[in-house]
C-alpha cells in the first residue's frame, strides 16, 4: 500500500510539472508583458524603467534559461515572486487557496448528500412520480449554467429576499469578533456560491446513486438479505448503499477538476476571495508566476484529489480491501 | 430486444436495423422526443429567426433597460445601450450552438483517435496514450483555456479549440474502453485472420460497432461545451464582436440589480438548449441500451 | 440578513458602546475597485496606490478646496524672489509610527528618493538639492523656477519617507516595506491583504493634535459592481469614491442614506478622449481631424452615452482647473461643415479607420467607440473597433504607436507641469512607453510655450502661456477632448467631513468624522 502510494505520487509530481512546462511556453508566447502592465499601473514609464523593470525579474533572459530557474526553484519549494505584487507567490497562494477548497469541499458534501438522497429516494420505486421528478431535477442541474445560477441567487436574495449576504467570504468588521460569530459569518456567506457550484454536480450524483441503487437492488446477495427477512431500511442502507457508494466515489474523485472550473466562475460571480478570482487577475495583468503558481496548484489539488479517491475507493470495496 | 444482441452477426455494421431500432425505441420516449423538438426549434430560430425578425442586434433601437413587455416592438426588452433583446438572443444562438458543435466534433476528433488507438494497439502505444490522456485530465481545463484564449486572440475558433482541447479526454477513455472490449470479439479475430489492415479494422470493423455510447457522448459532449463557451464569455474571453448567449450575460452582468432582463433570458436560452441536448443524449442512451430502459 | 443584520447589531453595539456618546471614534469601510500593488506612493502612482498611501505617510504640504496650500508637515513655507529655492519648517512634534521623529533628513530623502523612482519625472526635475541646516528645515534648491514645485509636495505625490527604513541600500520600487509601511501620517497599517483589503487603524500619535477623528479605515477591493453596490446599499460600506459609471451613480442617487457628489476629482482631472495618430497618413492632415471633431456630438456623449453623469471636456486642461481656456475652439456638430473638410482633404469618398479603447471601462471607452462606429459613417467614415482582451494588449498597441484612433482616459494630476506636458511634447515621443505623446504630436512652438509655462512664476504670465498652448492644440487636434470622467463618491450622510479637497479621498483622512453614532 505504501509502495503504491509513492508511487502515485511520483507520477503525480511529474504529471504537476508537465503542466507548468507547458504553460509556461504557452504564457510566454503571449502578447503583452508584465513590465508594461506594471509600467501602465504607475502611469507611464520611460524606455529605461521598462529596461530595468525587466532586468529585475530576469525577463530579458532567454527561455530556457528562465525555465530552468524557475523549475529549480520550484524543486526548493520556492514558486517565486508575483511581478505585479513583489510578493511571494506561495504567500498569496496560501491566503486564497483556503477559500477555495472550503467552497469545492462544501459543494462536494451537499451534492453527494442531496444527490445520494435523491437517488436512492428514486431507485426504490424506479417508475414512481420520485423517480421521474429525480430524473427532470437531474437534468435540469445538468444543464444550467453555473454563473448563470449565480446571477439569478444574487438578483433573489439581494434584493427580493435578503436572507443571505451575496458577495464575499465574511463581514470584515467581524474580524475581531469571536471564532463562533466569524464561523456563523463565513457559513451564512458559503450558503449560495456552495449551492451554486453544487447544483450541477448535485444532477450527477443523483442519476448515478439511482443507476448503481437499481443495479444493485437487483443482485442476489441482496434478494438473499431480503428473503432472510431483513428490514427494508437495513437493506438499503446497511447492503445496498455500500455498493453504491462505489461509483460514486469514483466519480467524486474525476469531477474534482470539473469543480474546480465551476469555483473558478462562482468565485468571480460572488467576489468570493479564491485562487479563481486570482488566477483570473493574474492572467489579465500578465502575472506569469503567479498564474504558473496557481496552475501548479490546481494541479496537485487534482492530483490528490485523484489519490484521495483511490483510497477511499479501496477503503470502501470490501473486494479490493481483501483480495489485493 | 434482438437488436443489441451481441451474438448478432456484426460483419455489415452499417447494417440499418439497429438504428432504426433504436430510432424506435427513442420514438417511444416521450421526453426525449420532447427535447429533440425543442432543439430543432431552436436550431430554426437561430438560423431563420434573426431573418425574420429584422432587427439588429448591435444597433441601439431605443432607451436602455426597457422592461419587457413595457413596449410592443421589444418583447423582452433592451439592454444596457438601449438594443433589442430578441434580436440579441436569435443573433446570438448561431455562434453559441456553431462553437459548441466545433467544439464537440474536435472533441471527438481527438478523444477517438487517441482512444481508439491506445484501446486497439494495447502495450506500451496504450500505456503512452494513458498517460498522455492522465496529463490533460490534470489540467485545470478552465484555467487553461482561458490561458489559450487570451494567448491567441479572442476569437470564436480560438474558443472552441480551446475546448476541444481540454474536453477530449473522457472521449479518449471510453472508446479505450470500448475498443478493448470490441478487439477480442470473433469478427474482429476473423477480420484479422482474412489480412485486413489495421486502419481498417479500427475505423471499418471496431468503429461502427463502438458507435452507440460514442454518439451518446458526443451528444453530452455539445451541451458541456456550450456550457463552456458561455462560462469564457460571461468571464470577458468571448469574442466581443460576435453576439452569443454567454457575451449577452457577460455585458449585462453589471446591471442586474436595476436590470434583471438581458440576463435572465440569454441564461434561460443556454438552459433549454442544454437541457434538449441531454434529453436527446439521455433517449440515444436508452435507445441503444434497452436494457436500461427496462428497470 | 435579518440573521446578519442581529448579528452586525450586536457587534456595532459592542464596537461603538463606549464611543457612543463622543463624536470621535468609529470605522470606515471604503470601497475600491482597483487593486493596489503595494501601499507606498512614492515610486508608485495610481488612485489605488495613493488612497492607502496618503493616510499613512504624511507630505510637506496638503490642499483645500480651491487649490490653496495648506501646513501639513511643513508648518510654514516660503518660495525665494527668484523662484530657485523653497523652504519648508517643518512641525516640531511629527513621528514615525515607530516612534522616530520625524526630520528634515527623512523630508530631503524623500523627495530624492521620488524623483529618482516616481514615474512622474517632471514632478522634482528641476530640484538639484535639499539643504538641511537643522533638523526642522528643508530648503529645496532648483535648476530652474518651478511653479509646479508645491502641488508636487501634495500627499499623493511627495509622501515622507523615514529614511531609517528606506535608506538601507535596497530597491525603493520593490522594497519590503511598501507592504508594510512606517509613516506619519494619522494612520498605521494593521493588515494588508493583496487584492482583498487594507485595514488601517488610528495612529494615537499623529502630530495633529486631537485627529484623526475615526478608529480605523478598511479599505475593501470589490471587483463587481453589483456587490460594490449592494455593500453600499445595506451598509456594509461606508463611501464609495471614484465611481464613474451612471448605473452606479444613479442608483447611489436613489439611496436615501447616501450623498452623492462629484466634488473632490479637481486634482485628478481625468480627461476622455480620442487620440489620433498624426503619424497615420489618413490622420496627418488636421482637416481630418477636425473633420472627425465636427462630425462628433459631445453632447449626445455625455448626455444620452453617459446619462448626464458626465461635463464635456473642450480642452487638454481640465475644465476645473485655472488654466483651462475656455476660448478654446469647441466643434459643436456640424456635419456639412465636417464633410466639406473631408473633401478639401482629398478624402471626399471617405475613408476606413480603426478604433481602440481601454478594455474595462464599457461606459466612457467601449461605449464611446462604438457610438464614433455609427456617427462617422455620416461622414462616410467607416470606423472599425479594435478590441484588447485585456489592458496590456491596448496598451501594447497604442504605445508602440500600432493604431489610428484610440479612446483614452489620462490624468492632469494638479498642474500642468505633471500631466499635461507629456502627452504634448515633442520631446516626450518615446515608442514602448504607454502615456506619453503616442500621438506623435510635433509642434515646435508648442514645444517652446510649454517649456515657457513650466518655470513661469508669475500665475497670470504663465495662464496666458497655457491659453496661448490651448489655441494652438484646439486647432491642430492631436487628440479630441470628450469629457472629463465623471467620478463620483458616494457616502454615508452621517459622515462629517467627507473628502472634497482637490485631492478627494487621496488626502488624510483625518478629519473624517461619525456626526452621529453608526
Amino acid at each position: 500500500m505504501a509502495g503504491y502510494l509513492l508511487r502515485r505520487l511520483a507520477y503525480g509530481l511529474l504529471l504537476m510539472a508537465g503542466v507548468v512546462i507547458l504553460n509556461f511556453f504557452l504564457i510566454r508566447l503571449a502578447p503583452g508583458d508584465p513590465a508594461e502592465v506594471i509600467a501602465g499601473d504607475m502611469g507611464g514609464a520611460t524606455a529605461e524603467v521598462l529596461a530595468a523593470i525587466r532586468a529585475d525579474y530576469g525577463l530579458d533572459q532567454p527561455l530556457l534559461v528562465q525555465l530552468g530557474r524557475y523549475l529549480g526553484a520550484m524543486m526548493q519549494g520556492d514558486l517565486g515572486e508575483s511581478y505585479f505584487f513583489n510578493r511571494p507567490v506561495s504567500e498569496l497562494i496560501g491566503a486564497r487557496i483556503g477559500p477555495t477548497i472550503l467552497l469545492v469541499l462544501a459543494a462536494q458534501v451537499i451534492s453527494i448528500t442531496i444527490g445520494v438522497a435523491m437517488g436512492v429516494m428514486a431507485a426504490r420505486k424506479p417508475n414512481g412520480v420520485l423517480s421521474g421528478a429525480v430524473s427532470v431535477v437531474a437534468t435540469i442541474g445538468y444543464a444550467v449554467p453555473v454563473f448563470w445560477m449565480g446571477i439569478m441567487l444574487i438578483i433573489l436574495f439581494a434584493s427580493i429576499i435578503p436572507i443571505f449576504p451575496v458577495e464575499g467570504m465574511a463581514d470584515i468588521r467581524l474580524r475581531n469578533e469571536g471564532w463562533l460569530e466569524r464561523m456563523i459569518d463565513i457559513l451564512h456567506h458559503l450558503a449560495l456560491p456552495a449551492f451554486s457550484l453544487a447544483v450541477i454536480f448535485l444532477a450527477i450524483y443523483a442519476r448515478l446513486s439511482r443507476a448503481s441503487m437499481l443495479d444493485v437492488l437487483g443482485a442476489d446477495y441482496v434478494r438473499t438479505a431480503r428473503a432472510k427477512g431483513a428490514s427494508e431500511r437495513s437493506v438499503l442502507f446497511r447492503h445496498a448503499l455500500r455498493n453504491a457508494a462505489l461509483p460514486v466515489i469514483t466519480v467524486a474523485g474525476l469531477q474534482f477538476g470539473g469543480l474546480l472550473s465551476g469555483a473558478l466562475l462562482v468565485e468571480t460571480v460572488f467576489n468570493w476571495p479564491g485562487m479563481g478570482t486570482l488566477a483570473f487577475d493574474a492572467i489579465l495583468r500578465r502575472d506569469y508566476t503567479l498564474l504558473l503558481g496557481v496552475l501548479f496548484c490546481a494541479a496537485a489539488m487534482v492530483v490528490i484529489a485523484n489519490i484521495v479517491t483511490d483510497l477511499a475507493y479501496r477503503l470502501a470495496d470490501p473486494r479490493l480491501g481483501g483480495e489485493t | 430486444m434482438s437488436a443489441a444482441d451481441p451474438a448478432a452477426p456484426r460483419k455489415a455494421a452499417r447494417a440499418e436495423s439497429p438504428l432504426r431500432e433504436a430510432w424506435v425505441m427513442f420514438r417511444r420516449n416521450r421526453p426525449a422526443m420532447a427535447g429533440l423538438a425543442l432543439l430543432v426549434l431552436i436550431i430554426l430560430a437561430t438560423l431563420y429567426g434573426a431573418l425574420l425578425y429584422g432587427g439588429d442586434p448591435y444597433e441601439i433601437v431605443w432607451a436602455p433597460h426597457e422592461p419587457p413587455g413595457a413596449t410592443p416592438e421589444f418583447p423582452l426588452g433592451t439592454d444596457y445601450l438601449g438594443r433589442d433583446i430578441v434580436a440579441g438572443l436569435l443573433t446570438g444562438g448561431g455562434p453559441t450552438l456553431a462553437v459548441g458543435a466545433a467544439a464537440a466534433l474536435l472533441t471527438m476528433l481527438i478523444g477517438v483517435t487517441i482512444g481508439a488507438l491506445a484501446g486497439y494497439f494495447g502495450g506500451a502505444i496504450d500505456n503512452l496514450l494513458m498517460r498522455f490522456t492522465e496529463f490533460f485530465q490534470v489540467l485545470p481545463a478552465l484555467l487553461f483555456a482561458m490561458v489559450l484564449v487570451t494567448l491567441f486572440s479572442p476569437s470564436l475558433t480560438m474558443i472552441a479549440i480551446a475546448i476541444g482541447l481540454v474536453s477530449w479526454p473522457q472521449t479518449a477513455r471510453l472508446t479505450r474502453a470500448e475498443f478493448l472490449k470490441i478487439r477480442k470479439l470473433e469478427y474482429v479475430t476473423a477480420a484479422r485472420a482474412i489480412g485486413a489492415r489495421d486502419g481498417r479494422i479500427m475505423w471499418r470493423v471496431i468503429l461502427p460497432n463502438a458507435l452507440p455510447p460514442l454518439i451518446v457522448s458526443a451528444t453530452l459532449t455539445i451541451g458541456v461545451a456550450i456550457l463552456f463557451e458561455a462560462g469564457l464569455s460571461f468571464l470577458g474571453l468571448g469574442d466581443p464582436n460576435t453576439m452569443s448567449w454567454g457575451l449577452m450575460i457577460g455585458a449585462n452582468r453589471a446591471y442586474i440589480l436595476s436590470a434583471w432582463w438581458p440576463v435572465t433570458f440569454p441564461g434561460l436560452a443556454i438552459f433549454l438548449t442544454v437541457f434538449a441536448v441531454s434529453l436527446v443524449g439521455d433517449g440515444l442512451n436508452d435507445a441503444f441500451n434497452p436494457k436500461l430502459r427496462e428497470r | 440578513m435579518k440573521f446578519a443584520r442581529i448579528l452586525g447589531g450586536v457587534a456595532a453595539l459592542a464596537l461603538l458602546s463606549p464611543f457612543a456618546a463622543a463624536a470621535d471614534g468609529g470605522s470606515l469601510v471604503i470601497l475600491s475597485t482597483q487593486t493596489p500593488r503595494h501601499l507606498n506612493g512614492a515610486v508608485q502612482s495610481g488612485t489605488a496606490t495613493a488612497v492607502p498611501s496618503t493616510q499613512l505617510f504624511a507630505s510637506p504640504l496638503r490642499y483645500d478646496a480651491e487649490w490653496n496650500p495648506q501646513p501639513y508637515l511643513a508648518e510654514s513655507w516660503a518660495v525665494s524672489e527668484d523662484g530657485l529655492s523653497v523652504t519648508l519648517n517643518l512641525v516640531k512634534n511629527a513621528t514615525f509610527h515607530d516612534g522616530k521623529p520625524v526630520t528634515s533628513e527623512d523630508v530631503a530623502f524623500s523627495i530624492m528618493t521620488t524623483k529618482e523612482h516616481h514615474p512622474f519625472k517632471s514632478m522634482f526635475a528641476p530640484v538639484e538639492t535639499i539643504e538641511t541646516p537643522d533638523a526642522h528645515t528643508a530648503i529645496i534648491r532648483l535648476s530652474k523656477p518651478h511653479p509646479a514645485l508645491l502641488l508636487a509636495l501634495s500627499p499623493a505625490l511627495a509622501p515622507v519617507l523615514p529614511k531609517h527604513v528606506y535608506g538601507d541600500g535596497q530597491d525603493p520600487k520593490s522594497h519590503p516595506a511598501n507592504s508594510a509601511p512606517i509613516g506619519s501620517g494619522p494612520f498605521m497599517l494593521e493588515s494588508f491583504t493583496p487584492g482583498e483589503a487594507t485595514i488601517l487603524k488610528k495612529n494615537p500619535n499623529f502630530f495633529r493634535e486631537g485627529y484623526p477623528k475615526l478608529d480605523e479605515i478598511i479599505i475593501r477591493i470589490v471587483k463587481d459592481e453589483n456587490a460594490l453596490l449592494i455593500a453600499m446599499e445595506n451598509g456594509e460600506a461606508d463611501i464609495f469614491p471614484f465611481m464613474t459609471s451612471s448605473n452606479s451613480i444613479k442608483r447611489m442617487q436613489g439611496v436615501e442614506r447616501l450623498t452623492v457628489t462629484d466634488q473632490g476629482y479637481a486634482g485628478i482631472g481625468p480627461i476622455n478622449w480620442l487620440a489620433f495618430n498624426t503619424k497615420s497618413e489618413k490622420l496627418s492632415d488636421k482637416r481630418v481631424r477636425q473633420a472627425i471633431a465636427y462630425a462628433i456630438d459631445r453632447t449626445f456623449i455625455t448626455k444620452a452615452l453617459m446619462r448626464g453623469v458626465a461635463q464635456p471636456q473642450r480642452g487638454p486642461i481640465i475644465e476645473s482647473s485655472p488654466f483651462f481656456d475656455a476660448s478654446i475652439p469647441a466643434y459643436d456638430v456640424d456635419l456639412d461643415k465636417a464633410k466639406a473638410l473631408m473633401a478639401e482633404a482629398g478624402f471626399a469618398d471617405g475613408m476606413e479607420l480603426s478604433v481602440d479603447y481601454i478594455p474595462g471601462n464599457d461606459e466612457q471607452q467601449k461605449n464611446v467607440a462604438e457610438y464614433l462606429k455609427s456617427q462617422l459613417k455620416k461622414i462616410g467614415i467607416e470606423v472599425s473597433v479594435r478590441p484588447s482582451p485585456d489592458f496590456p494588449t491596448w496598451a501594447g498597441r497604442v504605445s508602440s504607436h500600432d493604431f489610428e484612433l484610440t479612446m483614452d482616459v489620462v490624468f492632469n494630476w494638479g498642474d500642468p507641469v505633471i500631466g499635461v506636458h507629456r502627452t504634448y511634447l515633442s520631446t516626450n515621443i518615446v515608442p514602448g512607453v504607454i502615456w506619453s505623446n503616442t500621438q506623435s504630436y510635433a509642434n515646435a512652438k508648442v514645444d517652446e510655450i510649454l517649456n515657457a509655462a513650466a518655470v513661469e512664476g508669475d500665475p497670470e504670465e504663465r495662464k496666458a502661456l497655457y491659453a496661448e498652448f490651448q489655441q494652438i492644440v484646439g486647432d491642430e487636434l492631436p487628440i479630441y477632448w470628450l469629457n472629463a470622467s465623471p467620478y463620483h463618491t458616494a457616502y454615508d450622510s452621517r459622515l462629517g467631513n467627507p473628502p472634497m479637497t482637490i485631492w478627494g479621498p487621496m488626502s488624510p483622512l483625518d478629519e473624517v468624522y461619525w456626526k452621529e453614532p453608526k
